[in-house]
């Protein structure tokens, strides 16, 4: 034992280290454990390494999506999120000392409200599945009503979030169709569904066939007074029109697409912005601008009587943790790129999609023509042979892509048999078209 | 140590003109090729910034932002510990932080095999017997384990009649809240004069409505409830379950486990007991373990390994389903990993004694000028209340921040009256305890004036928190 150690049980007058545990019955003591000795730095970066080989990462051109996608992140946004005054600090519960993250904060909520054009933005929510959750709940929480009206082209995980979300609250989910010519909402069969008891109805643009839904925006018309609930990609919003604009009550997303890197999926960022008169119902943490003692402006965590270290079970949600340092990198990413700078980052991915469905047009027997509507990253294509050999044949070839549409929306996979999804983004250049091109060819 | 925060006056990125240079490829494609004419954005405001300046408005704004790295952080029930250095290096190696969620499996057998190791050693750690690694945080883990608790009454055809769920009043606000937000009702019951639960309360409490008891321990007054047994075996013979939030494990690695305490489900915070950075708020990561009856009740996929291939394994028969988009904060699990590996079982241990040594001792050096109620033998936080002095616990907390040491939580748990909750973790040293006591002791030689005028050493003065929520100003103009 330390000296330093043995000098601080000394203070206490303790002879050893069990008697700290005195309290911890004999009979309660575990045995040791079974996770092995430790090890070196040295030994752990070595490890580390040969783990991470065995994820086969370089070489391969990728056409990965649905929801997740490699975009460029300017080298900056890594920079500042790995600066230790963000990255080890705790939830600026004391404000006056954390300054520069509530500050960063607030320019989130800002920015965000901003792309999404709407009245407020929260400091931001765990993804973007859990955001949609959440959000189904709160319109819940401001009406009070009991269905739920759901896009048949709903990714089955969002739906699943959903179900998970609000099993305590007895809510009925409906879904409602797409029009099969272009791909957009069905507004005849939405119509058809809205009623006195629906609470809210989920759209999304781009929807789960990645195609921009031109009838989005008149979705208000048809929905009357029940809450919109509209899911985004952030980045289309650099030349698509915002859910603000088509009057929704929540907008919700996946921020992952603003700087943050894949991960395996995680950590991500939910953004979850909504109309001002909707805030008391809101779930959680928000920062609002003051003054201090001086006069000077400040910032704080504010309507903290909405949350649960306040009003525990009456709280508007659990949430303690939420993904403050992905909201920084969203800002900083938003910053750096500035509008015209995501306005390009959008027209490139839709560029590249042009471009895409053009190499599938070129090979014979895939049908990347399934709709008249306009796609934005994700394209699902019909292929002349079954998913599973497509899929293993262009990894052969080192491409990865052709995610099976039943994996994602299972509930329509009888209508597209031997489908797969394939995803752009404004990484991808002639050279990814020409290798997909050749490795199609050959299947 | 005389301390003085960076304060600038800083302004918004919105206010910065220095003109956007970021370079993206170019498009040569006319827009109305690419983009329904319906649908296109007429406005958009964004900043019109350098990168250069980007880059220097936030590092500013990280200069006025205290953290572990800076400083003594005890902030009690946040387990404030050292965040390592190499599981930030191994967070950024691009075979693990450039891999796609959806991508085929054969490609990611490294980060499965991690979360497969990592699954392992919490289990180990808990003496549980399955886990699932996808809640975000530790209050997500806490609905998932409710929802488990749902759904296993269900099945068992008793959810009809058993709606409550007990907490104890020293409980952290998430425990309520997470219990609510899956249809439960909540009942609380109170502490006895050492702190505890108090048992006859329980035992009154609990009834053929109870669905399950929520309870961490050592509880938030950092005393290790050592009725823990008899406590189980209370509510188990009513028929209920026994939910474990693993917040203050950081007492109790390697000494006893929420498995041998009797607990069916429990929550870990990676980011409190094993060190992945907070992020200024999050991320978190909040795995979920139960005990083997429960197994096919956790959300899906979990990580198996067979024939040495590690797999998404989706087979949980009773599954409560999703809560998250894929399988968990990757990211974090990986950091978590690595600060297992590295510190190991010995280290494990090593760290559990240091916290709790820091504690005890840090809990005497105050006792002399501070009330600190129930059993002196602390775990890995202690409670005091600053009633007796005189002065209130949000003053002294200015005084404390005004030093360059992060205050402790104030006013938590809401059984003690101006009340200062103080974890100081394994990562501080003597000097650093002694130091943190002479600051506490000093706060009490300012007279109550002085004290309402801190702090004076930060990038802002008091701040108004009433005007915020009353203006509600929640973005720039």
């Amino acid at each position: 034992m330390s000296d330093e150690r043995s000098f601080m049980l000394q203070a206490m007058n303790m002879k050893s280290m069990d008697e700290l545990f005195s309290d911890v019955p004999a009979s309660m003591r575990k045995k040791g454990l079974r996770v092995p000795p430790g090890i070196s730095e040295y030994e752990l970066m070595e490890e580390a390494k040969n783990i991470a080989a065995m994820n086969r990462y370089e070489g391969y051109r990728k056409f990965l999506g649905c929801g997740i996608y490699d975009r460029i992140i300017p080298s900056s946004v890594d920079s500042i999120i790995s600066r230790s005054e963000f990255l080890t600090s705790y939830t600026p519960y004391q404000p006056e000392m954390s300054q520069g993250m509530l500050q960063s904060l607030f320019e989130y909520q800002s920015l965000m409200s901003d792309l999404m054009g709407m009245d407020v933005t929260n400091a931001s929510m765990y993804d973007g599945y859990s955001a949609l959750a959440e959000a189904v709940r709160m319109a819940y929480r401001i009406n009070g009503k009991t269905e739920v009206l759901i896009p048949e082209t709903l990714y089955r995980g969002k739906l699943r979030v959903i179900e998970s979300y609000t099993r305590g609250l007895g809510l009925k989910l409906i879904s409602y169709g797409y029009e099969k010519e272009t791909g957009f909402a069905d507004l005849d069969d939405l119509s058809k569904k809205v009623g006195e008891n629906v609470s809210s109805v989920i759209c999304e643009n781009p929807n789960g066939f990645g195609i921009l839904d031109e009838n989005v925006p008149s979705l208000r018309e048809v929905v009357g007074k029940s809450m919109i609930i509209s899911y985004v990609d952030p980045v289309s919003l650099g030349v698509i029109r915002p859910p603000g604009d088509y009057d929704s009550d929540i907008a919700v997303a996946e921020g992952q697409s603003l700087g943050v890197h894949k991960n395996l999926g995680g950590p991500l960022l939910g953004i979850m912005s909504f109309k001002r008169e909707h805030i008391r119902k809101s779930p959680g943490r928000i920062i609002g601008e003051s003054v201090d003692s001086d006069g000077k402006k400040a910032y704080v965590m504010t309507l903290q009587t909405r949350e649960q270290h306040i009003r525990r079970e009456k709280a508007m949600s659990n949430i303690c943790s939420n993904q403050a340092l992905m909201a920084v990198a969203a800002s900083t990413y938003l910053s750096i790129l500035g509008k015209k700078g995501l306005r390009n980052v959008a027209l490139k991915t839709a560029s590249n999609m042009k471009k895409l469905i053009e190499t599938f047009r070129h090979v014979e027997g895939y049908n990347p023509d399934l709709f008249s509507g306009k796609h934005f990253s994700d394209l699902p294509v019909k292929a002349p042979v079954d998913n599973e050999k497509l899929r293993k044949s262009l990894l052969e070839k080192n491409i990865q892509g052709a995610i099976p549409f039943d994996s994602i929306l299972p509930n329509l996979s009888d209508l597209f048999r031997n489908t797969s999804f394939f995803s752009v983004t404004e990484k991808h250049n002639d050279d990814d078209f020409s290798a997909l091109k050749s490795a199609l060819e050959v299947v | 140590m005389g301390y003085h925060q960076a304060s600038y006056d800083e302004p918004l990125i919105k206010d910065i003109h220095s003109g956007t240079d970021y370079k993206v490829p170019a498009v040569q494609d006319k827009i109305e090729d690419l983009i329904p004419a319906s649908l296109l954005r007429k406005k958009i405001d964004l900043p019109d910034v350098a990168e250069f300046d980007v880059v220097r408005h936030y590092t500013r704004l990280s200069q006025m932002n205290f953290s572990v790295d800076i400083g003594t952080y005890p902030l009690g029930s946040c387990t404030m510990k050292f965040n390592p250095k190499f599981a930030d290096r191994i967070s950024q190696i691009d075979g693990f932080s450039e891999t796609h969620p959806l991508q085929d499996q054969g490609s990611i057998q490294g980060s499965l095999k991690i979360m497969y190791e990592l699954q392992e050693y919490l289990k180990d750690i808990s003496d549980m017997d399955a886990i699932t690694l996808q809640p975000l945080a530790g209050a997500q883990g806490e609905f998932v384990g409710i929802l488990i608790v749902r759904k296993y009454l269900e099945d068992i055809g008793e959810i009809e009649k058993r709606r409550e769920i007990i907490i104890p009043d020293s409980a952290h606000g998430t425990n309520p809240a997470s219990a609510a937000m899956a249809g439960f009702d909540v009942v609380e019951v109170p502490s006895d004069s050492n702190g505890m639960v108090d048992l006859d309360a329980l035992e009154a409490a609990l009834s053929e409505r109870t669905a399950a008891f929520m309870i961490t321990n050592p509880n938030t007054l950092g005393i290790f409830d050592r009725n823990i047994v008899k406590i189980s075996e209370m509510v188990h013979r009513s028929g209920a379950l026994l939910y474990y939030d693993g917040a203050n494990f950081n007492a109790i690695v390697g000494i006893t486990s929420p498995g041998i305490m009797g607990f069916d489900i429990v929550h870990y915070n990676l980011h409190k007991t094993f060190a992945t950075p907070h992020g200024g708020g999050g991320p978190g990561s909040g795995p979920v373990a139960v005990k083997a009856y429960l197994k096919d009740y956790l959300p899906v996929p979990v990580v198996s390994l067979e024939n040495g291939r590690y797999y998404l394994d989706y087979s949980a028969s009773k599954t409560i389903g999703k809560v998250a988009s894929y399988y968990g904060a990757f990211n974090m699990l990986l950091r978590a990993w690595a600060f297992i590996r590295f510190h190991g079982s010995d280290g494990l241990l090593n760290n559990t004694q240091r916290a709790v040594l820091n504690a005890n001792y840090l809990s005497r050096r105050l006792s002399t000028s501070f009330s600190i109620p129930f059993n002196p033998l602390k775990k890995h936080e202690l409670v005091l209340s600053t009633e007796k002095t005189g002065k209130r616990a949000l003053d002294i907390g200015k005084y404390i921040i005004d030093q360059g040491v992060h205050a402790p939580t104030v006013y938590f748990p809401l059984i003690v009256h101006e009340d200062m909750m103080i974890e100081p973790t394994e990562s501080a040293s003597k000097d650093d305890l002694d130091r943190y006591a002479r600051i506490m002791e000093d706060a009490l030689k300012e007279d109550v004036e002085q004290l309402k005028r801190r702090p004076l050493n930060l990038a802002s003065r008091r701040i108004d928190e009433v005007k915020a929520a009353r203006d509600l100003k929640l973005k720039w103009d």
